[in-house]
């Protein structure tokens, strides 16, 4: 039987730690760890170490600004008010009050979606994706832009997957261009 | 016609068959028309007619109408005369006119008139950016001419082993080059750009993208294998 690896992200280690009891009473689930910031997931998505985050729905900008998106499913977890719009860019949500039952079952079918429907779902480019472009139009190299930005070069690559597809732009030239048609760059910066 | 070479086009298609009808049948087969510069109006003349009249085998006629016509038809080179290789060249020689002299400063004047409605910097960008792209698919066509064409028309194919890779990469790079030049069209150029010129500019830029691409297509699936053929039965 297939074990889903899984990671937590939540700042509330009461919640992080209940939701990680209940997928551990599971012979499907295999928690990974309980995280409070999704930048400390990253490495085990780079790694191949997860197959599912189970993440607060606050988090939401956080991960569509993350190499998460677009590449790993990811479960809301709604411990107050949060928006339509914004429950469905998850591949499944729980909240406080759904079964143990019910989570694992959400947990697991979330596993079976693409990975790419869930957080990139949205055309325009994040705050991040906008930093890459700009240094990307400048001639940066993957190295240097994760230098520049603190992140590492497989997050840039999969910043640059996401500017790809959402842009359907692929040439450097093609992506300076459009820098420029969308103010973000400005001739002196070129 | 050999019955190996399957298309539903190439089924239909006849030499004994009006020209009128095969085009009534297909009308962008017009571009292959003015490629070849046929002078018109032709009147009843017949498919098979007409390639007497302007040298070219009938069959390799209908071969690129129906690779024009269908872009999965692939045809059974196996099967082909390899005399058939020297009308291939000529045909893509002024293939690559055509594009040089016709399709490229036509769609290069429309994104003039967008450009137009751009502030300067836009302008500039965009402007380059086309100007980049045609520069390369002539450069590319240079390339072709130089090292396939030239040889198979002097006759130092048999001599000189043509390079084939050639045909590869460089085609892939058009295609991307020519979708990026509609995605930027068609998603980022300021509103002060009429929605009229915006789509008579992407319908420019779709019929020369997949012009390109059915012009690689018989590099890739008629000359290609036709030269391959050729070098290899004079080995």
């Amino acid at each position: 039987m297939k074990r889903y690896r899984v990671a937590i992200v939540e700042t509330s280690a009461l919640i992080a730690e209940g939701i990680a009891s209940i997928l551990r009473s599971s012979a499907t689930m295999e928690v990974v760890g309980t995280y409070a910031a999704v930048q400390e997931v990253e490495p085990l998505l780079a790694a191949g170490g997860i197959d599912v985050v189970v993440a607060a729905v606050g988090l939401c900008h956080q991960l569509e600004e993350s190499s998460l998106a677009g590449q790993m499913p990811v479960v809301g977890l709604q411990s107050g008010l949060a928006d339509e719009a914004t429950l469905r860019r998850f591949n499944g949500v729980v909240t406080l009050y759904t079964a143990a039952e019910d989570i694992i079952r959400i947990v697991s079918e979330a596993c079976q979606q693409p990975a790419e429907h869930n957080m990139a779902e949205s055309h325009e480019l994040s705050e991040r994706e906008k930093d890459v472009l700009v240094l990307v139009a400048k001639g940066f190299t993957n190295k240097e832009i994760a230098s520049e930005l603190n992140i590492s070069p497989h997050t840039v690559m999969s910043h640059r997957k996401n500017i790809v597809h959402k842009t359907g732009i692929r040439s450097v030239a093609g992506l300076t261009v459009y820098a420029v048609l969308n103010k973000l760059i400005d001739s002196e910066q070129l | 016609m050999n019955k190996r070479h399957t298309s539903p086009y190439l089924a239909t298609f006849s030499p004994d068959m009006k020209l009128f009808e095969l085009v009534e049948m297909s009308p962008s087969l017009l571009s292959i028309l003015s490629r070849l510069d046929v002078r018109l109006p032709f009147g009843d003349i017949s498919v098979k007619d007409l390639c007497e009249r302007e040298g070219i085998a009938d069959e390799l006629f209908l071969i690129l109408c129906s690779m024009h016509t269908d872009d999965s038809f692939r045809p059974d080179v196996e099967a082909l005369k390899p005399e058939m290789l020297a009308g291939v060249v000529r045909y893509l020689r002024l293939s690559h006119r055509y594009y040089a002299e016709h399709m490229l400063p036509h769609t290069s004047a429309h994104l003039e008139r967008i450009l137009d409605h751009c502030d300067k910097l836009s302008h500039s960008v965009l402007r380059r950016f086309y100007d980049d792209y045609t520069t390369y698919i002539e450069h590319h066509f240079e390339q072709e001419e130089r090292f396939i064409f030239d040889l198979v028309d002097g006759g130092g194919i048999e001599r000189d082993k043509a390079d084939c890779s050639l045909f590869d990469m460089p085609h892939t790079d058009i295609d991307d080059r020519s979708n990026d030049i509609a995605s930027l069209i068609f998603k980022s150029l300021p509103e002060a750009a009429p929605t009229k010129l915006r789509c008579a500019m992407l319908e420019h830029i779709y019929a020369l993208r997949d012009d390109l691409r059915r012009h690689s297509n018989v590099e890739e699936y008629l000359l290609k294998p036709l030269v391959e053929k050729h070098i290899n039965a004079k080995r």
